[in-house]
């Protein structure tokens, strides 16, 4: 590029100053010629340029639509990826009514246990002290023994709801993976963009993009450590926040 | 602390309103409804005779900040308690909520103990301003 300018360089000042001479001395029709001349050297210049460019554009983009990897991706990935998402959303809902039905059983059972303990440990606190009649305890007797059969028949449903409670949690690891195999897919549109990027940015002044201006009131899900600012840590900052606004 | 008070929960995740429900119940109050985002949520506000609105802010359809502004512009609801439940956590939209007229804000993930907390202090100041 540099030879080519000093050679175009030399062309143009031996140009110029016959230009300059022919000018001095008068000769308007030679002078006419000499800048026909240097306007068609320098056309000449812009064509091949301008040819270069088109060419090499032409050549990316013709590699760019040869890529079969780009196809994939539009054709088949990205609506792969979309079911994906789909599905992860609906394991993890799947998982949390499993879990919730768990313990939705479980709670009556238990407040069921706790209220006939209750009851029962008033009645044996009687007994150890004495203060209960033979019928009372028989009474009693016979009601510790319904009480103990039930905890046998309670506690093994207990158990089976906490085991469904902890298999419910295996959403974890699936989600985890396909959403993994969704981040790899970012990654490679992404390089593919940043190439397309560069392809078609070449010959042209980069322009500084617009400051895109964030509007921080609009919802924007949880969130993300490292990525999202301005947010508060937790309960009690926005605790601290408001009483500081007078709540 | 009247526990029969009915309950509105506005979140656009069933399992959240799930949560919700069952630790409202936990806590005693039995008498709750659903709806998956504001523009459900508005009409039944105004026909349903709730006195206590749980809502999120980011749902499809109606969000939860413009269904308290339509709470407070309503002259039949402007007095409804609100208590907003949500991952939203950044200052400038509790501040929002807070001119909006909120009376109390919760970040996901929470506790069964911080609900009870924030519906306690709610409650506190209806019966205090009455």
């Amino acid at each position: 590029m540099t030879n080519e300018t000093g050679a175009l360089g030399e062309e143009y000042i031996d140009r110029v100053r016959t230009l300059a001479q022919t000018i001095e001395a008068g000769d308007s029709t030679e002078a006419a010629r000499l800048l026909d001349e240097l306007t068609s050297l320098r056309e000449k210049t812009l064509f091949q340029e301008l040819g270069r460019l088109t060419r090499e554009f032409h050549e990316a983009l013709q590699s760019f639509r040869l890529d079969s990897r780009i196809a994939t991706l539009t054709s088949q990935e990205f609506p792969d990826a979309r079911e994906r998402l789909n599905y992860v959303v609906s394991m993890t809902a799947q998982s949390a009514n499993r879990t919730m039905t768990a313990v939705e059983e479980s709670m009556p059972i238990c407040e069921s246990l706790e209220e006939r303990a209750t009851a029962l440990k008033a009645e044996w606190g009687r007994f150890t002290q004495r203060k209960m009649s033979p019928d009372e305890f028989r009474d009693l007797s016979r009601r510790l023994g319904d009480f103990l059969d039930g905890v046998n028949k309670d506690a093994p449903t207990l158990r089976a709801n906490l085991q469904e409670v902890l298999m419910a949690q295996d959403f974890q690891d699936l989600t985890g993976q396909i959403i993994h195999r969704v981040v790899q897919l970012v990654d490679e549109v992404e390089s593919n963009l940043v190439d397309l990027v560069r392809i078609s940015g070449q010959g042209l002044v980069a322009e500084r993009p617009e400051e895109k201006k964030e509007d921080r009131i609009a919802a924007s899900g949880p969130p993300v450590p490292g990525v999202d600012t301005g947010t508060v840590a937790g309960q009690d900052e926005v605790d601290d926040l408001l009483s500081s606004l007078g709540f | 602390m009247n526990k029969n008070i009915k309950i509105l929960i506005v979140d656009d995740f069933s399992t959240m309103r799930r949560i919700i429900k069952n630790l409202l119940r936990d806590l005693g109050f039995t008498n709750t409804a659903e709806a998956d985002d504001g523009v459900t949520a508005l009409p039944m506000l105004q026909s349903g005779n709730f006195e206590l609105l749980v809502t999120d802010w980011n749902m499809p359809g109606m969000q939860g900040i413009d269904l308290l502004r339509a709470v407070r512009a309503d002259p039949k609801l402007a007095s409804l308690p609100v208590l907003m439940v949500t991952a939203e956590q950044k200052k400038e939209q509790i501040i929002e909520a807070a001119k909006a007229g909120v009376n109390g804000y919760i970040v996901k993930p929470f506790t069964a103990a911080t609900l009870k907390e924030k519906l306690e202090k709610i409650f506190e100041r209806i019966e205090s301003s009455q």
